[in-house]
């Protein structure tokens, strides 16, 4: 079979070699670069992805627990104004209960003394008319002649008073 | 036992009248389907996670790659259509070089080949120049620092080519040599040493070639592994440094 020189330049050769080495680069391209330039793109996608859902997630916990902070405060806020209304509640309450009894306690005592006053007026006019009664009685066997109330009403009045005035 | 050492010149297969088939043609393809052939077998079933052994080599081949050329091309992402040229330069050159490890012949020892891949390299910072400094600025580049340099200017212009494609065709060849010669040595020695022996052992002992196991191998590191990833190597670095120092203003 033929040989070519050791040492020597073939037109074919060479330009096959030229159009060997694009095909070459562009077989590498099409099998090579692309297909792993696409997964890498995909996997960067991937990464982005996850990174934004981190973000989103995290802004999110973010805004609830904000929500949570808040609601936290009002509930405590809520809380004390209970404990307040509650507190002013039982202290107008008993304030209420102490007043009540304190009026009921003095118009007992104002029912007591004007019973006690009535008692005493109605005392009084029983004796009143007791005395009248033994005045005129005394009177009537004293002067043996029987005392009519209605003449004499004026005296015995003068007298009962003379004697209430004494007792 | 041939006692007369030669190394020829890739053999013409067949010619088509004026277009000839050599061996370095058709080792070429055969270049090509083994690269192409991997690249097909590494990217198939690539996934986004928990990737395969396959992926992962892949996916650093073409790292590996784009950093290659965006380290020694600025840093940027000015020159990323240049990955895939550089790499199947560097591809093809380092499989033609080991290829003769399975017994064919180098493309890469046939200076054809290295001519056109130091050819078209020269296009390119041809071009490159032209387009940073304009046609006048090229041509103007030629005479500094004065007129007279013209001439040397133009003869270091057209030097980088040629030592590009001599000093890869140069390498390889002499690896090819080297290798040759030393296989032809052991088998004389192999002949002489078992030729010792007399009668029909002898014979065939000294047929058989015991002495070319081993040596061949460790020499090999060196001058097929060695030198075949360094010549591809050396190729592409000059490829991307010269088209990146074209690209930079006078």
């Amino acid at each position: 079979m033929a040989t070519e020189g050791l040492v020597s330049l073939d037109l074919w050769t060479f330009i096959a070699t030229i159009i060997n080495l694009f095909i070459q680069m562009w077989l590498l391209k099409k099998f090579l670069f692309k297909p792993v330039h696409k997964v890498l793109e995909e996997r960067k996608k991937l990464a982005d992805q996850q990174i934004e859902d981190a973000k989103a997630a995290k802004a999110e916990a973010d805004s609830i627990r904000a929500e949570y902070e808040k609601n936290m405060a009002n509930a405590t806020a809520k809380a004390a104004q209970i404990v307040t209304d509650a507190q002013k509640q039982a202290q107008k309450r008993a304030d209420q209960i102490v007043q009540q009894a304190e009026q009921q306690a003095s118009s007992m005592k104002a029912e007591a003394a004007a019973d006690i006053a009535q008692e005493k007026k109605k005392a009084v006019n029983e004796v009143k008319d007791q005395i009248g009664g033994l005045a005129m009685d005394i009177a009537g066997k004293v002067v043996e002649k029987e005392i009519d109330p209605n003449d004499h009403r004026k005296l015995i009045d003068e007298f009962i008073d003379k004697v209430g005035e004494a007792s | 036992m041939d006692t007369t050492f030669t190394v020829e010149g890739p053999r013409v297969f067949f010619s088509i009248g004026p277009v000839t088939i050599t061996e370095t043609v058709i080792v070429t393809w055969i270049v090509m389907a083994i690269i192409t052939i991997t690249c097909i077998v590494l990217t198939r079933n690539m996934r986004v996670t928990n990737i395969s052994k396959k992926q992962a080599i892949a996916e650093f081949l073409v790292e590996t790659a784009e950093k290659f050329v965006r380290n020694n091309m600025g840093g940027g992402h000015r020159f990323d259509r240049m990955i895939p040229f550089v790499a199947a330069l560097f591809s093809t050159s380092l499989i033609s070089n080991l290829i003769s490890l399975v017994g064919l012949r180098n493309p890469t020892a046939d200076l054809s080949v290295e001519a056109a891949w130091a050819v078209v390299v020269f296009i390119m910072i041809t071009a490159m120049k032209i387009k940073t400094n304009g046609l006048g600025g090229y041509l103007k580049g030629f005479t500094t620092p004065i007129v007279v340099m013209t001439p040397f200017n133009i003869l270091s212009e057209l030097a980088t080519p040629v030592s590009m494609a001599c000093r890869h065709f140069g390498n390889i060849l002499s690896g090819i040599v080297i290798d040759g010669l030393i296989y032809w040595a052991l088998g004389l020695a192999n002949a002489a040493l078992f030729g010792l022996i007399p009668g029909i052992v002898g014979k065939v002992l000294g047929e058989l070639p015991i002495l070319k196991i081993g040596l061949p191998a460790i020499t090999g590191l060196y001058f097929d592994w060695f030198t075949g990833f360094m010549q591809a190597f050396i190729f592409c670095m000059l490829t991307v440094m010269y088209i990146y120092n074209a690209s930079q203003a006078d």
